[in-house]
């Protein structure tokens, strides 16, 4: 998986019947959520690296990615809704 | 009714502070920190030291959060001792707090490097938010730097010198960074990771020690081999002292941290631990163990919680914990226990994907991935399962793991 590229990444998932993208930004408002990747758990963790990783789907539900939030990977990701 | 007392209010403590009002309502539940400020979000403090996060989002608890939960909080207090006979704790300032139940969970505090000139300025260590705006601050000013440590958390420091364009010499004692979890084939990734950011690995060295300017600023590192390094800003990380002082004479068992059971109960009644600070036993691997991290603290502070309010070993801590590295443009993970084991097998994919698992007794206790990190939650769960799949390492190894492929599990 390689974060490097420069265009914005925009993969969706479909979590408990909304999708979600994660979306790639440059800078976090000081009113923001944030969460780094070690405080998401194994099903929420494994739906962003799908997200992020082209070939892979995701378990639909169970995560707990909130629209709005950003998560810490390498890079910073917002999740928004589809 | 029972009075609950917590001392730290980093996530191991914090956490077990929302469960005991969940699971005892009408009990009084004090926890005391001796840091300035509630809970905050250890693990992205090194995203605002490299000057990328703002201070806000990094807050978790405000003191409201406390007042709606009927928690008291006593902020920058200092527990001296703990009297386990009369069931006070003690704190700087002559305060005597009495408890039914204890949980320690003061995690721990950066190793100072036991050399010449380790207390100079712009020598920084780096636990709390206190220290990461230090390191910014300074960061955002400094030229030249020295890492030392070549783990998990001095290599955040090496990502706090790339983001802020400081040039840097990473000084490590052997051949290759994490050398107890990676192989050279990993360790060349990280490397290679560094030196795109203008942070260069120096192998076979470490500090001897560090000259200062008049002022005792720090302006160079010299190695034991007698190079020397100009810096002036240097971050040292080379491991963790746990907060175990105060507990002198307490009588609780301990051996480099705080013994605990899988129920966190440590060897002293109706005192618990939990976080960084224990030396838990793993119901996994069947033996004492330790955890670093966010979520194994999280949930220590939860089963605790419960044991103490139901009074009895209501559950067992059972963990699978996980450490990332999100600083280069490829993942890092390292799982379970990686620098345990009798057994490995590795595999490198491309220039920034490698994989090694850690066995015990044929079983898996833990790994790394770079790069590729789709097999984490196959190989955690074959941790769970505790099944012997060593002698079939071959089919973990492949790019896309199927546990389907490997032979059914045998009846124990
Ligand atoms: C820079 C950095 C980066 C990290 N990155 C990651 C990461 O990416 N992923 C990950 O999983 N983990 C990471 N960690 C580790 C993770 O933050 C810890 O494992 C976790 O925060 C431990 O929580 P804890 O509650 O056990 O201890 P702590 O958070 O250390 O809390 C203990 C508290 O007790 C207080 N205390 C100590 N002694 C006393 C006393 N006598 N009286 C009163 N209060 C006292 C301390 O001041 C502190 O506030 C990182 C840590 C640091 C420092």
């Amino acid at each position: 998986m390689n974060m490097a590229a420069s265009e914005p990444r925009r993969r969706s998932v479909q979590l408990d019947r909304v999708d979600v993208r994660l979306e790639r930004v440059e800078s976090v408002a000081p009113d923001a959520t944030v969460r780094h990747v070690d405080q998401l758990d194994s099903d929420t963790l494994e739906a962003v690296y799908a997200a992020l990783s082209a070939d892979r789907s995701v378990p639909a539900a169970g995560t707990g990615l909130e629209p709005g939030e950003v998560i810490v990977f390498t890079d910073y990701f917002r999740v928004k809704r589809a | 009714m029972t009075q609950y007392v917590i001392i730290g209010d980093g996530i191991s403590g914090s956490s077990a502070a929302e469960t005991l009002r969940e699971e005892d309502p009408e009990s009084e539940i004090t926890v005391i920190t001796d840091e300035g400020e509630s809970l905050y979000n250890r693990i992205l403090i090194k995203e605002h030291a490299k000057g990328k996060l703002p201070e806000a989002p990094i807050s978790i608890h405000d003191e409201e959060w406390y007042d709606e939960r009927d928690i008291d909080l006593s902020l920058n207090t200092f527990v001296t001792s703990v009297d386990t006979d009369a069931k006070v704790v003690n704190t700087h300032e002559g305060e005597e707090i009495p408890y039914d139940k204890l949980l320690v969970a003061t995690g721990g505090t950066p190793t100072q490097l036991p050399v010449e000139n380790s207390d100079a300025d712009g020598i920084h260590h780096f636990w709390t938010f206190q220290d990461a705006r230090a390191i910014r601050e300074h960061a955002e000013q400094a030229n030249k730097g020295v890492i030392v440590g070549a783990g998990l958390l001095g290599i955040d420091f090496a990502a706090v010198c790339g983001a802020q364009g400081i040039e840097a010499d990473y000084l490590m004692r052997g051949d290759r960074w994490w050398r107890y979890a990676l192989s050279g084939a990993g360790a060349e990734i990280m490397h290679e990771g560094m030196r795109e950011v203008g942070v260069e690995p120096v192998f076979d060295s470490g500090v001897d020690h560090f000259e200062t300017d008049d002022d005792g600023h720090v302006t160079a590192a010299v190695d034991p081999n007698g190079d020397r390094y100009e810096c002036d800003f240097v971050g040292a990380a080379i491991g963790l002292d746990f907060n175990t002082e105060y507990l002198d004479g307490a009588g609780l068992e301990q051996d480099n941290g705080i013994i605990v059971d899988e129920y966190m109960q440590t060897s002293v009644d109706d005192i618990y631990a939990a976080g960084d600070i224990t030396r838990f036993y793993d119901v996994l691997l069947g033996e004492q163990a330790q955890n670093g991290s966010w979520g194994s603290a999280k949930e220590q502070g939860r089963v605790a919680a419960v044991n103490m309010a139901a009074d009895e070993e209501a559950e067992q801590f059972e963990w699978v914990s996980s450490y990332s590295i999100t600083h280069f443009d490829f993942p890092f993970l390292s799982f379970g226990h990686p620098t345990i084991g009798d057994e490995h097998a590795e595999r490198k994919y491309s220039d920034t994907e490698w994989r090694r698992i850690a066995f015990k007794d044929g079983k898996v206790v833990g790994g790394v991935l770079i790069g590729d990190l789709s097999p984490q939650s196959q190989l955690k769960q074959l941790m769970r399962e505790q099944r012997e799949v060593a002698d079939q390492a071959e089919v973990l190894l492949e790019k896309s793991v199927d546990l389907d492929e490997l032979a059914p599990p045998q009846e124990q």
